[in-house]
């Protein structure tokens, strides 16, 4: 605390004023005269102690408002933080250690450790020091101090992370840091220096130089060679009975590593297979045969014998055995070209869809009800009868995905919709009106790239005004439209599906769509069942109640209340996550990320081209603003500094208030006596 | 319709708030009296004033300055001039000027009144052609002026009663066994206190008066506040002679302190009329005619 105008604080002096006066008050005031005594008795209750401590705190108060007065002249300053002391000679020192999934090679954290102690150690008596551990996020770890003991108990408590480090994400972390440093800054970065974690632009791993502050690089590499690494980049499970996996060698040879890749399901280990030679350091290992259970499986390949980041020696994958889902599709010609493309399309999708074709001559109606959602190629097709089964359906909640094939755009009115359909331009050898907008906030068009590539002639419907049109072209025709029918709904493309009024069943963005009707339609939100280290996991996308998540050493991440409420978890470790939700249980196999196994350092060079980069730019920035660097400090300075003079003008006015509220009650009692 | 705003224009006058403001004893003291009898014109009773009742022949000894010189012109005798209401006693006034009589509420002390009431008594007699004399005490004589009639001595007892202050405390004793020595005629003896001391003591020391023959009133000045305090909240109150300190709530002034007060007068009521003395009990926010009043029917009675 520092004060501006001492001076002021001789109107402390101002506080003997109302000591003076109560002391005259007490005296004159304090006692009635009577002329005898002699026939009275003394009142149990002693008021006037209570009136004299009244009177006390009235004058406390004064005293307190007087010196509230005197302080709010001198102008008091307080520092934020007035265990952190810097003078015109202390440097900053920032210490940033890599905690990411590479450090967990070897011992390079307890190497990295012993580098900031050594760092400590040597600073000088007036220098700060603050300590940060990198991965995935910058994490503060000590606060800047001059207290040495303190960042070295920060030390200790530093473990490596499943996550990746990314230095622009670093550096842009840092920058802030920086910039409110009181010092200049001597940033330690003690790290693998891994070749992958290098920014995409250079640029970004340069801090910036803001109002002249001094930032020098101190690079800490642990080691200059990089050991060769072998870890599993994929497991993919084929036709319900194979799994393939791939295994790549950073900086080794898999034809002298002689490893052995292991496959387990559930736990259990099933195979044993050893690593093939493969090519560019990449080889595949297949294990045919294996049984899985229904439903969610563990399928997890592991490399032995381990090297010296062992932890990437496994590979976590989930896979889903559930048995494809039914889908019901209302066709004239289970041969036609719109059947193929929609089953293979629904086929492929995450949750896997058996479509079940069906002609509309052959269907008894009451199995609709069998089926969430159903799909009819061609609108046109549905005779009367059935198009009142159908909206029955819908209206008692089902949903239905139609299109308008050429047997619809014949007709004047659009069956289930009953909707004048107004023109049809199949056969149009004109070229196509575009895309012109999606409504990329609905669910089924969540990934809305590709669809202007789409070539549509749609048949134009009469909408009703509650009509959502999801997709229309230049000419305000609309190719996808979404009508709510009771309580179904109706997602309608106004074109074929058989590649001859539209080619939206040859384009890429076809079965992404589909995977997202079906989704959408079948009301069923799917958890991301791969997933990467210290990343965070949508609990929402399972649809109603966040459910609980229990991590692979079998903690419970969320509280109670949070299983109601919680959008999102952060996945810390590797290994298999449970996540119970209203609609079951789901497995989420979380893997470090891939480029950490990487461990190719970063070349003398580019690193000193960063440390010189970073020394040049603020020399820059210090040339620059070196007409600024004293306003700048001064402001830094005033930027720590509290002026409390606010605070005691609030004081004031509560005590002025206490004050009067007081002198009220005095003055009441004041009256009563004679 | 005049009398009756004379008779309130005189009572006024006998209001101590109205008599505080004047500066001068004498004044109020003649104020007083003098609307005092104003208001007695239409008492036959009380008949008090210079009326001329009778010739006698003057023998020696009397007052020259009553020769009525127009008889003895024409009949070359001399004759003295008898009025109404005069006697040949003397009056003694005893004020009290300890300091709980500087006690006052309404802006009047006690002491204030006592020295209205004393002047105002002492110019009666005076007009009576009595001898007056006064005594200022408190714990012992602070002023002493033996009764007389000559002229003058009027003017020397209101000075005297004029010059007391409120002062130090009450001991009756020690003045009275003063008075004791220095009286020697039969007469009449007002005593002006607020009479807070020991009811055995005023009795042992007042008794002794009453044997050797003296008239004797007691004259018991009280302030309203005394009497029939009212108090909102508790009070520290401090012992004007004692300087004592002692917080009473409203509560007990109300009851308690009313009763002891009330047996305090009862007391000293009951110790007067066992020594056959007037006990006249004053309030002093109350006009003075009461007092008066008790003075003239008790000189009455003695005749």
């Amino acid at each position: 605390m520092t004060l501006l105008a001492p001076l002021f604080l001789l109107g402390l002096l101002g506080l003997a004023l109302p000591w003076w006066l109560h002391r005259l008050e007490m005296q004159n005031t304090e006692r009635e005269k009577f002329s005898t005594t002699r026939f009275l008795e003394a009142s149990k209750k002693r008021i006037h102690v209570q009136r004299k401590l009244r009177y006390l705190l009235l004058m406390a108060l004064r005293m307190a408002f007087l010196a509230m007065l005197a302080f709010a002249f001198a102008r008091p300053l307080l520092f934020d933080d007035p265990e952190v002391v810097a003078t015109d000679d202390s440097i900053h020192h920032v210490i940033v250690v890599d905690t990411s999934f590479s450090m967990q090679t070897g011992n390079q954290l307890d190497a990295a450790k012993t580098r900031a102690a050594t760092i400590i150690a040597n600073m000088g008596g007036d220098d700060l020091v603050s300590l940060y551990a990198a991965s995935t996020a910058l994490t503060t770890v000590v606060e800047p101090t001059n207290t040495a003991a303190t960042v070295s108990e920060g030390l200790g408590t530093l473990t490596t992370s499943n996550g990746r480090l990314d230095l622009g994400v670093m550096i842009s972390s840092l920058n802030p840091l920086i910039e409110e440093s009181p010092a200049p800054v001597t940033l330690h970065f003690i790290s693998d220096m891994q070749l992958t974690g290098q920014a995409v632009r250079f640029a970004d791993m340069i801090p910036d130089v803001v109002g002249g502050r001094a930032v020098s690089l101190d690079l800490q590499q642990l080691s200059d060679n990089a050991p060769a690494n072998y870890t599993i980049d994929s497991v993919v499970v084929e036709n319900r009975s194979k799994v393939i996996a791939s295994i790549r060698a950073y900086n080794g040879d898999l034809a002298n590593a002689a490893k052995q890749a292991s496959l387990s399901v559930n736990g259990t280990v099933v195979q044993n297979v050893p690593v093939p030679t493969g090519s560019n350091g990449v080889a595949q290992v297949a294990f045919d045969n294996v049984v899985f259970g229904e439903g969610d499986n563990k399928v997890d390949v592991a490399l032995t014998p381990n090297d010296s980041l062992a932890a990437d020696d496994v590979r976590y994958t989930v896979f889903d055995n559930s048995p494809p889902a039914p889908v019901l599709l209302l066709t004239a010609d289970r041969e036609s070209l719109g059947v193929t493309y929609l089953s293979a399309a629904l086929a492929t999708a995450p949750r896997g869809y058996a479509v079940e074709a069906t002609l509309v001559d052959d269907l008894d109606p009451r199995i609709l009800q069998r089926y969430p959602w159903l799909i009819v190629d061609d609108l046109g097709v549905i005779n009367g009868a059935l198009a009142t089964a159908l909206t029955d359906y819908i209206n008692g909640g089902g949903s239905v995905f139609a299109a308008l094939g050429p047997a619809a755009s014949k007709l004047s009115s659009v069956p289930v919709l009953n909707a004048t359909a107004t023109s049809s331009i199949v056969g149009n050898t004109t070229v196509p009106a575009s895309i012109a907008q999606i409504d990329v906030s609905h669910p089924v068009l969540n990934d809305s790239s590709g669809w202007n590539n789409v070539n549509v002639y749609p048949v134009k419907v009469e909408l009703a005004e509650t009509d959502r049109v999801l997709i229309a072209q230049e000419d305000s025709a609309a190719v996808l439209i979404e009508r709510n029918i009771g309580a179904g709904r109706l997602l309608l493309f106004t074109s074929s599906l058989d590649n001859s009024a539209s080619d939206l069943p040859v384009k890429p963005v076809f079965v992404g769509f589909m995977a997202e009707v079906a989704q959408y339609l079948s009301n069923e939100k799917l958890l991301v069942k791969a997933q990467t280290a210290d990343s965070y996991l949508q609990l929402t996308q399972g649809g109603g109640g966040s459910g609980q998540v229990v991590d692979p050493t079998g903690k419970n991440l969320l509280s109670l209340q949070d299983t109601t409420r919680a959008k999102d978890v952060l996945l810390s470790l590797s290994g298999y996550y449970q996540v119970f939700t209203p609609s079951g249980e789901v497995l989420v196999a979380v893997n470090a990320d891939s480029r950490e196994s990487d461990l190719s350092l970063m070349t003398p060079e580019t690193l000193q081209n960063w440390q010189a980069s970073v020394s040049s730019a603020a020399a820059e920035g210090a040339k620059v603003a070196t007409d600024m660097a004293a306003a700048a400090q001064t402001d830094n300075a005033r930027e720590n500094e509290i002026e409390v003079w606010r605070l005691f003008l609030i004081l004031m006015a509560l005590l002025v208030l206490a004050e009067s509220l007081l002198s009220a009650r005095y003055l009441r009692v004041k009256t009563g006596t004679f | 319709m005049a009398a009756p705003a004379q008779q309130r224009s005189s009572m006024q006058l006998l209001d101590p708030k109205v008599l505080a403001s004047l500066s001068n004893l004498e004044i109020v003291a003649k104020s007083v009296v003098e609307g005092f009898v104003i208001g007695l014109h239409r008492s036959p009773k009380f008949g008090f004033s210079q009326e001329f009742v009778e010739y006698r022949a003057y023998s020696e000894g009397d007052d020259p300055r009553y020769i009525d010189w127009n008889v003895y012109a024409r009949s070359d005798k001399t004759y003295i001039k008898r009025f109404l209401g005069e006697t040949n006693s003397h009056l003694m006034v005893l004020l009290d000027s300890s300091a709980s009589m500087g006690y006052g509420s309404n802006g009047i002390s006690k002491l204030q009144v006592g020295k209205f009431l004393g002047a105002s008594l002492a110019y009666l007699a005076s007009r009576q052609h009595d001898a007056v004399g006064v005594m200022v005490f408190a714990d012992e004589v602070l002023a002493y002026r033996p009764p007389t009639s000559r002229s003058g001595s009027l003017q020397g007892v209101i000075h005297t009663l004029d010059k007391a202050e409120a002062l130090k405390g009450t001991a009756i004793h020690k003045p009275m066994a003063r008075f004791q020595e220095h009286i020697r005629r039969r007469g009449l003896v007002v005593v002006i206190s607020d009479f807070y001391c020991d009811t055995q003591e005023l009795l042992d020391n007042v008794r002794p008066l009453a044997v050797q023959g003296q008239d004797v009133i007691l004259f018991h000045l009280l302030d309203p506040s005394e009497l029939a305090p009212e108090l909102k909240q508790s009070t520290l109150y401090e012992d004007m002679e004692t300087g004592h300190a002692i917080e009473v709530s409203p509560a007990f002034m109300k009851k308690e302190y009313r009763e002891r007060i009330n047996a305090h007068i009862a007391a000293i009521q009951n110790a007067a009329s066992g020594m056959n003395c007037d006990h006249v009990l004053i309030n002093t926010a109350e006009p003075l005619d009461r007092a008066l009043h008790s003075y003239l029917t008790f000189r009455e009675k003695r005749g």
